[in-house]
């Protein structure tokens, strides 16, 4: 299937200046230059590009915001914290394909009118960083950006800056704490950061995945983008699959493909042979769908309306045999340990969360117990800072909606179902 | 047995909710309350009133809780008056922890 991202299947090994020349690359940035930012702006804005990062919010959009505020400088953050467990997207991105996200950083800079970008980059993807800082040389000596780029008035630097691994650091905002020097810890919004960004100035934080989009979209135009996915969401994304199915990896496959065709065509299918229980769109925080949803169509309205999400393409699969409680557990555990703590309301939920789900494992509480979780839900719903506190709550309850069968063995015998 | 549960979380422990638990244990045992049990809790939510302490089934909630409470928290717990003073949180939150603390979650 052709791709945008990867037009001829995923690349193998590191693309390098010449080849991506080759390819055309840069040319949308020649152009682009020749035309006032604005003009970037309008494009980007017609071809529907939505962030890759997980909210899907639209990159026009965001950069206009960005742009309009008076303040000066201006910033554009490359947002590859990449945290998601069982993401690999931005990874391969920034190994394989370094100057296709550079050109994306230069032309989201010279959209929003930004001096300074900075690539916030997972310490732990060594690779990824030594292809990043090799490809910023190559397109440095280009005169790609900094002083006079491409002999234009447009100058602009880059800074990259390694990301710390905890999951709230890769929160846009935690992402602007550690650029300034602090700890990951995400800042109360509003503001947000189009307004009130990296050291209090417009910034626009994107997604390595959102702005590898940008260059392919300045060279061959919103039309021809537009040919991809659907009309809620042009384009192409890429799925990230485990070791839950036969042939793990990312896949770039336009909006709109069926679940299916990921799961089955692309994954081989859920290893073992054996039967879907649940599928989770959008891995470790969106809802579980039941196995018959596995015709939902991949884009945001479909998954929304199937009462899930996309979230970063990270997709993962429960199979029959496999305890839901034990599952929502361990995603429960996670969110306790990766909350960073800051906000009271946020240390709450996911520990009295936790605390509920043992019991439940234990067989403890009785059926009153599970009338507990939507109250504390609710109670905490809208607090704290950033999105974390929202997190737990899809699985754990469409969990209980789905698979009440697996609870209920759980309170009954205090012994999982499935040993 | 009745609990008397004191959180254990970062604010209330910054705020000197170890020493407490270790002072109320003491104040219990040397009152003969054989009945109550001082236990860590892991968050009430209400992390910026802290230390919290709640005594459970009395369902009392003091907050803001220093050492020199502790005698005034033991009366309570002997079966004298509940402490006014240092029931100073939200309704609403109560009544949510209250129904977490019926199902068990301690």
């Amino acid at each position: 299937m052709e791709g945008i991202l990867f037009p001829r299947g995923v690349v193998e090994g590191r693309e390098g200046l010449n080849e991506y020349r080759g390819r055309g690359g840069y040319e949308g940035l020649a152009k682009a230059l020749k035309s006032p930012p604005e003009d970037v702006m309008q494009r980007v804005t017609d071809a529907g590009l939505r962030g890759r990062g997980g909210a899907g919010f639209p990159t026009g959009k965001k950069w206009a915001l960005t742009r309009e505020c008076p303040e000066q400088p201006r910033y554009l953050v490359l947002n590859g914290g990449e945290d998601e467990p069982g993401s690999k997207k931005d990874r391969l991105l920034m190994e394989n394909l370094p100057h296709l996200v550079i050109e994306g950083v230069i032309l989201g800079a010279y959209a929003i009118g930004a001096s300074k970008a900075y690539l916030y980059i997972n310490a732990n993807y060594d690779v990824a960083i030594k292809s990043i800082t090799d490809a910023l040389a190559e397109a440095k000596a280009a005169g790609y950006w900094g002083e006079s780029v491409l002999g234009t008035s447009f100058t602009f630097d880059i800074e990259l800056k390694p990301a710390p691994h905890n999951y709230v650091a890769g929160e846009d905002t935690a992402a602007l704490e550690v650029i300034e020097g602090k700890k990951a810890w995400p800042r109360e919004k509003p503001p947000f950061p189009v307004t009130v960004g990296l050291f209090g100035k417009p910034t626009s934080v994107n997604n390595v995945e959102t702005l590898a989009n940008v260059g392919p979209i300045i060279l061959r135009g919103a039309q021809w983008y537009r040919k991809f996915g659907t009309p809620d969401s042009p384009g192409t994304m890429i799925f990230s699959l485990n070791d839950d199915v036969n042939r793990p990896g990312v896949y770039e496959l336009p909006f709109g493909t069926p679940l299916r065709y990921l799961i089955e065509e692309c994954g081989g299918g859920i290893k073992g042979g054996k039967k879907i229980k649940a599928i989770m769109p959008a891995a470790p925080s969106s809802a579980y769908l039941p196995a018959d949803k596995i015709d939902t169509p991949l884009d945001h309205n479909s998954m929304r309306d199937a009462g899930s999400g996309l979230g970063c393409g990270v997709v993962r699969l429960v199979s029959q045999g496999t305890c839901i409680v034990e599952e929502v557990l361990k995603i429960s555990e996670f969110f306790t340990v990766e909350s960073c703590g800051q906000c009271p309301a946020c240390r709450m939920e996911t520990n009295t969360l936790t605390a509920l789900l043992k019991k439940v494992q234990q067989g403890q509480g009785g059926q009153p117990i599970l009338g507990q979780f939507s109250k504390v839900l609710t109670f905490n719903k809208g607090k704290g800072f950033c999105n974390l506190i929202a997190m737990p709550g899809p699985p754990i309850e469409s969990a209980l909606k789905l698979f009440p069968a697996d609870f209920d063995a759980h309170l009954a015998t205090g012994k999982c179902p499935v040993i | 047995m009745r609990a008397c549960l004191v959180c254990q979380n970062v604010d209330c422990k910054a705020r000197g909710s170890e020493q407490l638990m270790a002072e109320l244990e003491k104040k219990v045992t040397a009152k003969g309350l054989t009945d109550v049990e001082v236990k860590p809790y892991m968050c009430f939510g209400a992390c910026q009133e802290g230390p919290n302490i709640v005594l459970y089934p009395e369902k009392s909630w003091y907050a803001g809780v220093k050492i020199e409470d502790l005698d005034e928290i033991t009366e309570h717990l002997a079966g004298g008056p509940h402490v006014q003073r240092l029931d100073t949180i939200d309704s609403s939150l109560k009544e949510l922890i209250y129904q977490l603390l019926d199902t068990g979650i301690f």
